[in-house]
């Protein structure tokens, strides 16, 4: 076996190509028909209610409103949920994390590979039938970029941080749920101050500083709904790199 | 005394270093180590020195031999204590961790990738040069070259095993840690797998293989390190382990033509604590290896005997295995 | 001449003389070992905290409402204003279909992936009873979020002198509670079973169990209310159907008085069958390969 025979070299990875390599192995791992088919479909729900919101006519509010609502509030979260959290949970439940983690290339560069497969699908799954959505409603040229940037900001953010929820917790799924249902969209409507923590309020601020229209807690200015999102996602695969060194692979 | 024959024909050549108690410059060092998950305690206080060779971690399911493994992978750290591969800290030290193979106990692969795409993503992420060929040189090892291109999900449990075996050599590893490699496997590839491991050995790398299959590990070679209950029993030739158990007798096989004289003859010389007759067989236990070895065949002359057989009946390693881990 | 010291050391397998539980032991203790190991009984503490923190977000509201009717007189707040039985379940929608997403993927999904299933099914449990045993500890799970709220609500009541007058209205409250609590669990013991049944990734139902209550939901709010469209149409939303049971259980009208209470039966069985029916199949046509 002239490979084994070998000497041995000091071989290391380089981040970029630790980063190319998890990428293409999660975004394949993820790829699966059955969460692109049901996910699409739940996407197209937004889509189909922005359509008969123009049939009739809504105002700039409504029209805002249900995409803040069903297109920001349950379809980027979830779509984002189901990716970012099985982009390195899934390894985790399946005891494949092993055959990644053993390997001469640092921490931080299998959480971004992860985090970024999970976008590249999470990103067209919500951000086209969104975009679509928004030209539904027929309220406005605004409401469209609003929608693009908004639902780019929410992706982003949303998948670093599930992907942290994939990396430290054991049922990451449920906990994310708890957050987008309970936390987002029950807690945080409690008032401004625990909306803070809620990531539907920085695209909900994103879309009413776009388009002008009026919706509650969403008193955010663009620069604030834009670069929070962000920074919250580095921040979280910043902590989803830690953790990812410190904690016990099956 | 007579010389013990070996417990296999497939016993492999001598060692170049054996495993020894004491921390030291072997390729993987262990010192004081212990491992709890909260109150229950999975290691305790474990300490050994691996070399280059073929050495057998030997213990029932549940002594701690996978989390022995997982914390010589860095996969989790020790709760006391230092683990050390190649001099280095498998948890912090990223290029170490280039240099071990491991293969895990559990089943789990990437199923979705056939079994060349799944050994050279291995490759690559171990930087080996040319990753492509070395994914196939791997998987031409473990005679699954033919089925590369199937995806590993429709692969058996033997050939998944096959494919792990094969991850854990693309990138040449100098200390290969082998967590029950042989699970799955039919007769023919488990001897196979077997002459690998010896010959991986013989290249002056670490092989460090676990098993609960006493047949197994007398295959692997005479190197153990036995670990029961979290805490390591005893290390080293299992035939040398054998002898330093004084106060277990030792029992013998005799065919000889008179049994009956013979087995008088040693009663009278006191040579046995315990004898048996089944026909022209005696088996004898003696406390007295020596000089048992030493006085049977004048004794049998002098009886007007011939001894057509005689063999060791508790020197394999189950006899090992069963006084060092259940007492008995 | 020694004798011979043969002895038997190993006596080997030994057959089980004592007593059997059979079927409906098995099935009970599948059901219990099932909701012990959902609930994190006996598991480390970080195996509780999902379990705990959904039962707590359930019960906040009946210790809230219990609270208000024993500090505030009953001539300034009328606890029934606050919340009524029925409507108590509106305050805690999201813990049980968040409760109901943990449990039914915990219980049936974790079998599957692990090689219990083939281990249960080589005892007396066939695949029939256990499911059965798996539903009963699904839907006995459940009702801790779906039965245990009210009785709370209705004890602490009964205990500050606010509650039902009389034996007589006390267990036809009793009796509505236990029922409403039933029919809840038993539609999304259905649903949430079998979406546990078509994936083999805990994660993957759980999103199930919760988009097609959503997803149901949208849907028919778009047909009725969107696109006018009879009022029946609304059957299909299975996140409104078992809750608008309980107002017809309590003979109130609910959040949807155009729809005939036959009809809101009938939704319930209707999804509680079909659920069922999925599971069932699933099942009948897996290959158990370990």
């Amino acid at each position: 076996m002239a490979q084994i025979e070998e000497t041995t070299a000091l071989r290391r990875v380089p981040p970029a190509t630790a980063i190319v390599l998890c990428y293409r192995l999660i975004l394949r791992q993820l790829l699966t028909p059955g969460r692109i088919v049901v996910l699409t479909l739940l996407a197209l729900v937004a889509t189909v209610s922005a359509f008969a919101l123009g049939v009739a006519d809504a105002s700039l509010d409504d029209g805002v409103g249900l995409l803040a609502g069903l297109g920001f509030g349950v379809v980027v979260p979830v779509v984002c949920l189901v990716f970012g959290g099985a982009a390195i949970g899934d390894l985790r439940d399946d005891k494949t994390l092993v055959y990644v983690w053993l390997r001469p290339i640092d921490r931080w560069p299998v959480v971004v590979g992860a985090a970024a497969a999970a976008a590249t699908l999470a990103a067209p799954i919500t951000l086209i039938p969104l975009t679509l959505a928004a030209a539904g409603t027929g309220v406005g040229n605004s409401v469209v970029p609003a929608t693009l940037l908004a639902g780019v900001v929410g992706v982003v953010a949303y998948t670093a941080v599930f992907t942290l929820f994939g990396v430290v917790l054991k049922r990451f799924i449920v906990w994310g749920l708890a957050y987008i249902l309970i936390m987002e969209g029950f807690v945080a409507q409690a008032g401004p101050g625990v909306a803070r923590f809620a990531l539907r309020k920085y695209t909900r601020s994103i879309l009413v500083d776009i388009t002008g229209a009026d919706l509650d807690l969403a008193d955010f200015s663009l620069a604030v709904g834009v670069i929070t999102p962000l920074v919250v996602a580095v921040v979280a695969v910043a902590v989803a790199a830690w953790r990812l060194r410190s904690m016990d692979i099956d | 005394m007579t010389t013990l024959p070996p417990p296999n024909p497939l016993t492999p050549p001598a060692p170049r270093s054996q495993a020894t108690v004491a921390p030291g410059d072997g390729m993987l060092a262990v010192d004081a180590v212990s491992k709890f998950y909260g109150s229950v305690v999975a290691v305790s206080d474990v300490t050994f020195d691996v070399g280059p060779g073929v050495t057998a971690l030997l213990g029932p399911n549940g002594a701690g031999k996978s989390t022995l493994f997982r914390m010589l992978c860095g996969l989790t750290p020790p709760s006391r204590g230092a683990v050390r591969v190649l001099g280095c800290d498998p948890r912090d030290d990223r290029d170490v961790r280039g240099r071990i193979g491991l293969v895990p106990q559990q089943d789990a692969l990437f199923d979705h990738l056939s079994a060349s795409d799944f050994v050279e993503f291995a490759a690559r992420s171990h930087a080996v040069h040319d990753p492509t060929q070395a994914a196939q040189a791997a998987l031409g090892e473990v005679d699954l070259l033919e089925v590369g291109a199937k995806p590993v999900g429709q692969f058996s449990k033997g050939m998944r095993q096959r494919v792990k075996v094969a991850t854990a050599l693309v990138n040449d590893p100098e200390v290969l840690i082998l967590d029950e490699p042989l699970t799955g496997l039919d007769p023919v590839q488990r001897r196979r797998m077997i002459e690998l491991f010896h010959r991986l050995g013989d290249d002056g790398r670490c092989v460090l293989v676990s098993s609960h299959v006493l047949d197994e590990v007398a295959r692997l070679g005479s190197r153990v390190l036995v670990i029961a209950q979290g805490r390591l029993v005893a290390t080293g030739d299992y035939r040398d382990l054998r002898e330093l158990m004084d106060h277990r007798p030792h029992r013998f096989r005799i065919e000889v033509s008179d049994p009956r004289r013979v087995a008088a003859a040693l009663v009278d010389r006191g040579l046995v604590s315990g004898l048996t007759l089944d026909g022209s067989v005696i088996e004898v236990e003696t406390l007295d290896v020596d000089a048992f070895g030493r006085q049977l065949l004048p004794l049998v002359v002098d009886a007007g005997a011939r001894v057509t057989e005689m063999r060791p009946l508790d020197d394999d390693l189950e006899s090992v295995f069963r006084y060092l881990v259940e007492g008995r | 001449m020694a004798v011979s010291d043969a002895r038997i050391v190993e006596r080997g397998f030994q057959r089980y003389e004592g007593p059997r539980s059979g079927v409906v032991g098995a099935i009970r203790s599948v059901a219990w070992q099932s909701a012990r190991a959902t609930l994190g009984l006996g598991r480390p503490a970080r195996s509780k905290i999902f379990p705990v923190i959904a039962v707590v977000i359930a019960y906040v509201p009946a210790i809230v409402f219990v609270g208000i009717s024993v500090l505030i007189p009953g001539d300034i707040v009328d606890p029934e204003e606050v919340a009524d039985y029925a409507s108590y379940y509106g305050f805690i929608t999201l813990a049980i279909f968040l409760f109901a997403a943990l449990v039914a993927p915990e219980m049936l999904v974790t079998d599957r992936r692990n090689g219990m299933l083939a281990l249960y099914l080589s005892t007396p449990l066939h695949r029939g009873t256990y499911l059965a045993a798996k539903a009963i500890a699904v839907a006995g799970t459940l009702a801790l979020v779906t039965i245990g709220p009210p009785l709370l609500v209705l004890a602490g009541y009964t205990f500050d002198g606010s509650g039902p007058d009389g034996v007589d209205a006390w267990l036809l409250v009793l009796v509505r509670i236990v029922l409403s609590g039933v029919a809840i669990s038993a539609a999304l013991m259905a649903v949430s079973m079998a979406a546990s049944s078509v994936t083999d990734r805990k994660a993957f139902a759980a999103i199930g169990i919760i988009l097609l209550v959503f997803a149901s939901s949208a849907f028919a709010g778009a047909l009725v209310d969107g696109a006018d469209a009879s009022v029946y149409w609304r059957m299909l939303d299975v996140s409104s159907m078992p809750f608008e049971l309980v107002f017809r259980i309590f003979g109130q009208e609910g959040n949807f008085p155009d729809l005939a209470t036959w009809a809101v039966i009938a939704a319930n069985l209707a999804w509680t069958a079909a659920g069922v029916a999925v599971v069932a199949w699933r099942y009948l046509r897996l290959v158990i390969a370990r």
